[in-house]
């Protein structure tokens, strides 16, 4: 068990107002302590990512771009292009949203590619389950307001009725499903970015239990893949579904308008038919 | 001697559920291969684009079995720990 005792993963915590915690069996959830590394490993991250765009933006021409730039470029116009395929084109602060979470993560995993063994209070900012979790429930709350903004209370009432098309005996037993179904999202969210950069912790923590003239190449191996391919592709994955979430969260809309067109369509025809006769 | 009972079953638990895990994750795996290799040779011009998808649908499978994995380990050393 002394292999476990310091594992990684143990974020120690800093008191604010004592030691108050709500115990469920093997959980303990502190809601009046801070974790201080992830504080500072995500300061650092934003610090860097806040300082590139400043950079780019300052430096920014029409000619010839720098190359910063024109991988910056290269991501937004990516990501514009997915927010007005799968949300709208009149989208307005969903893609600066959801493009400041896809850079922001991705250069917070990239961080995780440096030794970060030496300091206590440096760690990979998404390996904390309260950093995620805090990016997941913003993303669910914006979601949810943007759903009744859009389609109004009723719209999005209407929503968690899912098979619009089914009789409503069939879609009032859906409703559970439904609101289970959202109330998921924040959670895999969040435990997805979590398990990946955490697991990846682990494995280093655990080739380096190996002598350490073995242990250099598939630790040096595991990073390149775990920090440039899994970081990568879930820092895109967070960002692909929160605009999807934000698609989904349109649900209905389309089909509305469909019906009113119809009906004013049908309106049109009477009168015609009216004035003909 | 209860302790050692509920470390026993903490990592049984997360033997089953790593197991579980991988299985699972090698057969999406796999399935997301195989499509892939099937979009390909039907339009070989499209390898590019299906890459991308097939690497983004890995990505989300083998999420699964990386949370199976935290989550195990973090009952594991909770149980450890002795918090009860």
């Amino acid at each position: 068990m002394m292999v476990l005792a310091a594992a990684p993963g143990n974020h120690p915590l800093t008191p604010v107002c004592g030691d108050q915690r709500l115990s469920l069996l093997v959980l303990n959830f502190y809601y009046c302590a801070f974790t201080l590394d992830s504080l500072v490993s995500s300061l650092i991250a934003g610090v860097i990512t806040v300082a590139i765009g400043l950079a780019v933006a300052a430096r920014v021409r029409s000619g010839v771009p720098g190359k910063l730039q024109m991988v910056l470029e290269f991501f937004l116009g990516y990501a514009r292009g997915l927010v007005k395929e799968s949300v709208a084109e009149d989208a307005g602060f969903i893609f600066p949203l959801a493009a400041t979470i896809g850079m922001y993560i991705a250069i917070a995993n990239w961080i995780d590619f440096f030794p970060l063994g030496f300091s206590p209070w440096i760690e990979p900012a998404n390996s904390d389950l309260n950093q995620t979790l805090a990016m997941a429930v913003l993303v669910f709350v914006l979601v949810q307001a943007y759903s009744i903004r859009v389609l109004g209370l009723r719209g999005y009432l209407r929503r968690f009725t899912k098979p619009f098309e089914l009789n409503w005996v069939v879609r009032a037993a859906f409703i559970p499903l439904n609101i289970i179904e959202e109330i998921v999202k924040p959670v895999t969210l969040s435990l997805r970015l979590f398990g990946n950069l955490f697991a990846g912790l682990l494995m280093v923590y655990l080739l380096t239990l190996l002598p350490f003239f073995v242990a250099w190449f598939p630790v040096a191996a595991w990073k390149f893949f775990d920090v440039f391919f899994v970081g990568t592709i879930q820092a895109f994955i967070f960002m692909l579904l929160t605009i999807i979430y934000f698609g989904m969260a349109r649900e209905g809309l389309e089909e509305e308008l469909h019906a009113r067109a119809a009906a004013d369509h049908r309106m049109d025809d009477a009168a015609g038919a009216a004035i003909t006769s | 001697m209860n302790h050692a009972i509920a470390i026993a079953g903490a990592l049984i638990g997360a033997g089953l559920a790593l197991g579980g895990g991988a299985i699972g994750a090698a057969i999406g795996d796999g399935l997301a291969g195989n499509a892939t290799i099937q979009g390909v040779s039907r339009q070989p011009e499209a390898q590019g684009r299906l890459q991308v998808i097939m690497f983004l649908i890995i990505g989300l499978v083998e999420a699964m079995y990386f949370i199976n994995l935290a989550l195990g380990f973090y009952f594991v050393t909770s149980v450890a720990q002795g918090v009860h």
